[in-house]
């Protein structure tokens, strides 16, 4: 590979990046700060992804859309859909011990995947939604793929700052105590329920965002290029293993996951076809045992969470 | 449609569907009421049953010779995990163990796909003739899956009923810290809770697997079925567990009556968030956690 | 010598101390029960005894053993049973089945000791098919009582037995107390309901902030203005 083939290949990386970093900020809002078990990212993702290319696209017969509305409004209207969807399964579920919300999400996942699927009008179904715009997207391919990627920074940049300082507000102290001590939680009753719904609620939005990110990235989409349980999977091992309840963890995780997840791809590409199969299989094996591997000897992550306010020792 | 029209394309498809959905319930119902965690790597477990089955059936074995030590393998299999990923995480809050328990699922999923390839296999080739008993159509598979079901859940009771481990497990449901100033010993009773679930895994599967076919992501595609008919029948209930899953089934044979036939598998969503709303403790009055 | 004789008892659940040196004996068939204010340390200094929290001074020595720091499960073979105030039935089994899971680590025989539980519960032997979480608050806790005794403790530990019940099961729990101290068991218990535990008792220990303040016969106690004083209103 020349060098100018290994930049174009870092800016393609870089974008993935930040937009796992964007669901595993999400991810940290919903597991890291507040408990919530999101079974479903990918879900979201695809809520985020669908909405926003309906609203922008070129239009297409058989199926809704070509309304090209601008990209701003698509990219709005992906977190809102993801949070629309979000809040009314928080709703029911925030109640119980998030195995309950893991368990219907796990469900809301399905359920979108057969929607994106059967209803070919609004989706395309399995043609999926094709000719959505990409910002610069005129220009020449490589300024126009790190044009890309700095608007991809910035969003990532614009969520972390927001995340933090909220994480630091007496909102995210509260999560945290409502997190590590289920007595306090539940004798702080209602209003538990009102801040773990905004935590779930608002996680969504920046998974829908980053679906429409990807869609946008792509300049399609269609039911194939989100694999439900793998990409779910993913954004969760990048959390863990960059520590989650530390954003600049849940970054890092999403650069080392995805880095190692392609690479390996790229390997297993070479082999030989009779066994290529049986090593794509094998690295979703690796993945799983990963988790496990980080629960038991470094549950913390690699960058654990910094206990603001507490002593240094416990 | 006529009655018997309606009994047999879509009541008893629908039976036979719930109690293969109520015998994984029955497992899930079991890990949620003693060990108190949702277990995500059911549905891979089961389909890991179904495959193991399936390479005794290709070795030369009947397919319901080869159901029990199918059963026994995945019993062995379910031990073996809950030493190695979920048991050295029951001091942190279970939440981790239902994560680790999603980590299995994918690696047990990859085992199958590795080893026996993404194509769908059936056990028998062929198409079977179903019998006709006074106007309702059976085939003998369906007959012996709910056959097979009741004995399972009648040998079960009798267990939980009747035996000391069965009482232990019931004590350990009931109340943790009560059973262990008992004396009752928490690991064997979660090794015997394993073994019993790992092998009503492989049943479930299996029965899956001979009333359609086997694929690598069957036993995914019906952990929210099974989980929504244990929460429906009731947290820790095993006679819960059985309800549920028969009403699941039904339900979702009953489904295309309103729904278009690709959202069948909408409708256990749609009774989980129903009870979670009206009845959290579910139909028989079970644990919420 | 006493059946259990606590020295100077130290420690609590995490690392600060609940208890600041508490001291008590139990004597074979004695009823010893332990009152004092809230916050005084009295649920806790029983646990200590089941080996409940982490002791850091004094002794405990049980029937001519030294038990300080064992695991509860230990110390339940060696013949004491503990009743917690709070969930101390399997309330999904019935009442037989209860016995059947205080019985859990005897084997052999045990018909014996069903006769004893049902002929101390008299109440209960109708009710042995029905669940112990259907039952009221008085039975209830003789389920809880009679599944401790299935393994034919000498010394049994009551939690704030009559906790949450009416006076008339108050009296009845009480004299089943009495009952079986007078089939041969110690009783240690821990009571709210200072005044009724002390006329009923055969002696008493009044804690106060984690250390002992009072001790002496029931009736002493009650007669003493300084303990009138601080429970029994003036």
């Amino acid at each position: 590979m020349d060098l100018l083939g290994l930049a174009n290949y870092a800016v393609f990386m870089a974008i993935l990046i930040g937009i796992y970093a964007l669901l595993a900020l999400g991810l940290n809002i919903q597991w890291g700060f507040t408990g919530l078990f999101n079974a479903g990212i990918a879900g979201f993702f695809a809520i985020g992804a669908y909405a926003s290319a309906i609203l922008t696209s070129l239009p297409a017969s058989g199926r809704l859309g070509g309304y090209e509305l601008p990209l701003v409004v698509g990219w709005l209207a992906s977190m809102v859909a993801a949070a629309a969807i979000a809040w009314p399964i928080g709703k029911i579920c925030l109640r119980f011990r998030s195995d309950y919300l893991a368990i219907a999400t796990i469900g809301i996942a399905e359920i979108i995947r057969l929607v994106i699927r059967t209803e070919g009008w609004l989706t395309g179904g399995v043609r999926g939604v094709t000719g959505i715009p990409r910002p610069f997207g005129d220009l020449d391919y490589m300024p126009s793929q790190v044009a890309y990627l700095a608007i991809v920074a910035t969003l990532v940049l614009i969520a972390y700052l927001l995340v933090e300082r909220q994480v630091k507000a007496p909102w995210g102290r509260m999560m945290r105590a409502i997190r590590d001590n289920e007595l306090a939680a539940a004798a702080m009753g209602k209003q538990v329920e009102a801040r773990r719904l905004q935590a779930f609620v608002f996680g969504s939005a920046l998974m829908g965002l980053a679906g429409a990110l990807f869609v946008h990235f792509n300049r399609s989409v269609t039911p194939e290029a989100i694999d439900p349980m793998i990409a779910t999977f993913l954004i969760w091992i990048m959390l863990i293993l960059g520590g989650s309840g530390n954003n600049r963890g849940a970054i890092l995780g999403a650069a080392v996951i995805w880095i190692i997840w392609s690479v390996s791809e790229l390997l297993t590409d070479r082999l030989p076809t009779e066994v290529a199969v049986q090593a794509k299989y094998a690295r979703v094996f690796i993945i799983g045992l990963t988790l496990q591997l980080v629960l038991r000897f470094r549950p913390e992550g690699i960058l654990p969470e910094r206990q603001a306010g507490s002593p240094p020792h416990r | 449609m006529s009655f018997l029209e309606f009994l047999n394309f879509h009541l008893v498809p629908g039976i036979v569907l719930g109690s293969v959905y109520a015998v994984g319930a029955i497992g899930i119902t079991l890990v949620f009421g003693i060990l108190r965690f949702a277990h995500f790597a059911h549905g891979d477990m089961a389909t890991l049953g179904a495959f193991i089955a399936l390479a005794l059936v290709t070795a030369g074995l009947t397919p319901w010779a080869a159901l029990p030590v199918a059963m026994a393998a995945v019993a062995v299999v379910a031990i073996v995990v809950d030493k190695l990923f979920y048991d050295y995480l029951k001091a942190r809050p279970k939440i981790m163990t239902v994560m680790a328990s999603l980590g299995v699922a994918l690696m047990l999923r990859a085992v199958v796909q590795v080893v026996f390839g993404v194509d769908p296999r059936t056990y028998a080739t062929g198409i079977v003739r179903p019998d006709d008993y006074f106007g309702i159509l059976l085939r003998d598979r369906e007959l012996y899956t709910l056959a097979a079901v009741v004995l399972i859940v009648i040998g079960l009771t009798l267990f939980l009923r009747h035996s000391r481990w069965g009482k232990a497990m019931r004590a350990m449901s009931d109340n943790p810290d009560l059973a262990r100033l008992s004396g009752v010993d928490n690991r064997k009773v979660t090794m015997l809770t394993w073994a019993i679930v790992g092998a009503l895994c492989a049943a479930s599967g299996f029965m899956l697997g001979i009333n359609n076919e086997l694929h690598s992501m069957m036993g995914w595609q019906v952990l929210l079925p099974m989980f929504a008919a244990a929460i429906l029948g009731g947290v820790g209930r095993v006679e819960g567990a059985v309800l549920g899953g028969l009403i699941v089934g039904i339900a979702e044979e009953m489904s295309i009556f309103i729904l278009p036939a690709q959202y069948k598998a909408a409708t256990a969503f749609v009774l989980l968030l129903l009870i979670l709303l009206v009845r959290p403790r579910g139909l028989l009055n079970g644990k919420v956690l | 010598m006493a059946l259990l004789d606590m020295k100077d008892v130290r420690g609590g659940y995490g690392d600060a101390d609940i208890l600041h040196g508490v001291s008590m004996t139990v004597g074979e068939r004695e009823i010893v029960v332990i009152v004092g204010p809230n916050g005084a340390g009295k649920s806790t200094a029983m646990k200590s005894v089941f080996g409940l929290l982490t002791i850091r001074g004094g002794s405990i020595v049980f029937d001519g053993e030294d038990i300080t720091g064992w695991a509860p499960d230990r110390i339940v073979q060696r013949g004491i049973c503990y009743v917690p105030q709070v969930d101390n039935v399997f309330r999904e089994m019935t009442v037989h089945e209860n016995f059947e899971m205080g019985a859990f680590l005897r084997r052999g025989d045990l018909s014996a000791a069903y006769d004893r539980i049902y002929g101390l519960f008299p109440d209960l032997k109708a009710k042995r098919r029905n669940l112990a979480g259907d039952l009221s608050g008085g039975q209830r806790q003789m389920v809880a009582m009679g599944r401790a005794l299935m393994l034919d403790p000498k010394l049994l530990l009551l939690d704030e037995p009559t906790a949450g019940l009416s006076p008339k099961y108050m009296e009845q729990i009480f004299q089943i107390t009495r009952d079986v101290r007078d089939a041969g068991v110690s009783i240690l218990l821990v009571e709210q309901h200072a005044k009724q535990a002390l006329a009923f008792c055969d002696r008493g220990y009044v804690l106060a902030t984690g250390a002992n303040r009072h001790e002496g016969s029931g009736q002493a106690l009650l007669a003493d203005r300084e303990v009138a004083e601080m429970f029994l209103g003036g």
